[in-house]
């Protein structure tokens, strides 16, 4: 694992493909070593990696992974987030990570 | 490791005790004291950061102090992730991982709340929040903690985050409202609060005294017919004393902002577009 995970949403997944990366969404549907993420827009997850990640539909959840050429996320870990997250608030944060890097990212 | 922790002990706590061990009350001894003890209490600060602005901080000449965005950090406090925990025979270690970067905390063993076992809550992958001071030893920095504590609410992570953020803005751009202008008196600050949106329709007023503004911004802002306001009308809108309000608009009238209409203090806004 690299030491900077970058926080970001669905749009920014071309921008960061092959780049480890950290996203927070809400689990919509599991679909056996495939689950789907709703992070400022659908996310797939490959969970092939890591299958020991329990996720939950309905909860939120912070995947730790890779971006592949598909554009699909190869999950390394996964930390449940329950349901009381403020995504508005989770998303404010990526736009601030984005938007004044220096504190965040190289 | 453990020098940087017992340094600043000696200057706080020695030097209070100095007072007290020297024998007889002597006036004046302890304000004598307190300059040099004391040194560094008054900027004494807990500032959120990411784990990126402590691998980044700038060390000072003195040993074991660093600066953040141009200020001096004493206290700090950060969220992340476990990603590692040793047990040592002195301390626990852990690394933290906040997505920025990693870091070592490390909180010594205290003996009686290992009893209590309050120090095993801490697990792998365990998001938390830990304050203490960022120590270097060797070339290696970690952050000697005097708390940690697991996060039970996850929006944390992210009020933390942005809280850094607001904390570096201001560091680095200023307060929001300076942004605006610079030397504001304050009753024009709380004005423009008021009228932000109006700011840019302002233009002609940068420089000029708290009441002229306020006079201007009312001239601007009530309902009138093309005679304008007398000055009694807006001296009694805002408050103000008449003097005021006549000195306000003679430099508004000088200024060319302002014209008179029906006479020399009946006043309209001189619209420019």
């Amino acid at each position: 694992m690299t030491e900077a995970t970058p926080r970001i949403l669905a749009p920014y997944l071309s921008q960061f493909q092959g780049q480890t990366v950290r996203i927070l969404g809400k689990v919509v549907q599991l679909a056996g070593e495939t689950a789907f993420i709703d992070a400022g827009g659908k996310v797939t997850l490959d969970l092939k990696t890591n299958r020991d990640c329990h996720l939950a539909v309905g909860n939120a959840v912070e995947i730790i992974g890779k971006v592949d050429s598909n554009l699909e996320v190869k999950v390394f870990t996964s930390t449940d987030m329950g349901q009381g997250i403020d995504f508005d608030a989770a998303n404010a944060v990526v736009d601030a990570t984005h938007k004044y890097k220096e504190i965040f990212y190289e | 490791m453990s020098y940087g922790n017992y340094d600043s002990y000696n200057t706080t706590s020695y030097g209070a005790q100095g007072g007290a061990g020297g024998g007889g009350f002597i006036p004046g001894d302890g304000s004598q004291n307190s300059p040099s003890g004391n040194k560094g209490y008054g900027k004494d600060t807990l500032r959120p950061v990411t784990i990126k602005q402590l691998i980044d901080a700038q060390p000072m000449h003195q040993e074991g102090e660093f600066k953040v965005d141009g200020a001096e950090i004493t206290t700090i406090t950060v969220v992340g992730q476990i990603r590692n925990i040793s047990v040592q025979t002195t301390n626990i270690t852990y690394k933290l991982d906040d997505g920025t970067g990693t870091i070592e905390v490390k909180k010594w063993v205290d003996s009686d709340a290992a009893q209590n076992g309050s120090e095993t809550k801490l697990a792998d992958n365990m998001y938390v929040r830990a304050w203490g001071k960022l120590k270097s030893y060797g070339n290696k920095r970690h952050v000697g903690a005097t708390v940690i504590r697991p996060i039970a609410d996850h929006n944390e992570i992210s009020y933390h985050l942005l809280e850094a953020t607001v904390v570096h803005l201001e560091l680095t751009r200023g307060p929001p409202d300076s942004a605006s202008k610079g030397a504001n008196t304050n009753g024009a600050q709380g004005y423009q609060q008021l009228g932000y949106g109006a700011a840019d329709d302002m233009g002609p007023t940068g420089g000029m005294s708290a009441t002229a503004k306020k006079v201007y911004q009312c001239l601007k802002t009530t309902p009138q017919t093309n005679e304008g306001l007398h000055q009694q009308d807006i001296a009694a809108r805002l408050n103000l004393d008449i003097a005021e309000v006549s000195k306000a608009g003679d430099d508004l009238l000088q200024l060319g902002v302002i014209y008179t209409t029906v006479d020399d203090v009946t006043w309209a806004v001189l619209e420019m577009d």
